[in-house]
């Protein structure tokens, strides 16, 4: 299956820098409809935002720690909402433990990528949850 | 680091140097509350976690030893939290804010693009220190913000738990 490239992506990120070389990369792969948050805070409400609007996100690309709302909350939050169970959604993390994939996986994570990574395996893991 | 033929990441690194700037100046803060308070460890958990931000995106721009120092900077933060040990934490506190002084001359090396300056900097001696401060909580379970700290695994590692969860 080919995905989109107007996919609409919510990248969610606490350091711009990083939101930045995300998108960059992103955009490198060839999508072209992305849109970031600094926190699962602002985030959730994002994603409630646009189902309301009619325009749901269908990729959420998220850094695991962040301050007001972590990556998997924000995870366990999709999942438990009606029509988002099977939102794909790439867990970006710095800490890479057992324990940590096991949670992620349970809470439903699409795939989990640890930093740093480079375009190419951000692609591959992208192709590994959309087909 | 020089990136005058790839305007993109020299972009990177300047915003990533004055970001940084920005949370130093938050994690001196949060040193400065443990100070007066050792049993403030609710901040030393803060600082753990905003160290963490700067330790993801060094790695990427490639400064390794400003990612060193924030991921040792980081197992310190979120181990120490969980003592309650007054004189173990005034030892944290005085090696973290030497720590950051440090992190803020990298920084700024990076930031001028400085190379040679960089180079100069005792970082190893320094580094010593951190890894042995480290070692002193190696009986303490959490070293992040995440809920366990079982075996630390690489990219080809998770995949292939990943793959035998049936993902």
């Amino acid at each position: 299956m080919a995905i989109k490239a107007d996919i609409k992506i919510l990248v969610v990120d606490d350091m711009t820098t990083m939101r930045k070389i995300i998108k960059n990369m992103l955009t490198q792969t060839g999508f072209t409809n992305i849109s970031e948050a600094d926190d699962g805070a602002t985030a959730w409400p994002l994603i409630q935002g646009a189902i309301k609007e009619g325009t749901p996100f269908e990729f959420i690309v998220s850094d695991w720690n962040m301050p007001q709302m972590s990556g998997l909350d924000l995870l366990k939050n999709i999942r438990s909402t009606p029509g988002l169970e099977k939102l794909p959604f790439l867990m970006i993390t710095a800490e890479a433990e057992q324990g940590n994939v096991v949670i992620a996986v349970k809470a439903g994570v699409s795939n989990f990528i640890v930093k740093p990574f480079s375009a190419q395996v951000l692609k591959e893991k992208i192709d590994k949850i959309f087909n | 680091m020089n990136f005058n033929d790839n305007p993109f990441m020299q972009e990177i690194v300047d915003e990533f140097c004055s970001e940084t700037s920005g949370l130093l100046d938050t994690l001196e803060i949060s040193l400065n509350l443990i100070e007066e308070d050792t049993s403030n460890l609710k901040e030393l958990e803060k600082f753990g976690q905003v160290i963490d931000r700067i330790m993801g995106a060094a790695k990427y721009i490639g400064a390794t030893e400003m990612a060193t120092f924030c991921e040792l900077g980081k197992a310190i933060g979120y181990k120490s939290s969980q003592i309650n040990e007054k004189a173990l934490i005034e030892i944290v506190v005085a090696v973290l804010f030497d720590a950051i002084e440090l992190l803020r001359k990298m920084n700024s090396f990076l930031k001028a693009g400085d190379d040679k300056s960089m180079s100069k900097l005792n970082n190893k001696a320094f580094l010593t220190r951190l890894n042995w401060l480290c070692e002193k909580f190696k009986d303490i379970e959490r070293s992040s913000c995440t809920i366990t700290d079982d075996v630390t695994l690489n990219q080809k590692s998770i995949d292939e738990l990943m793959k035998s969860l049936g993902l």
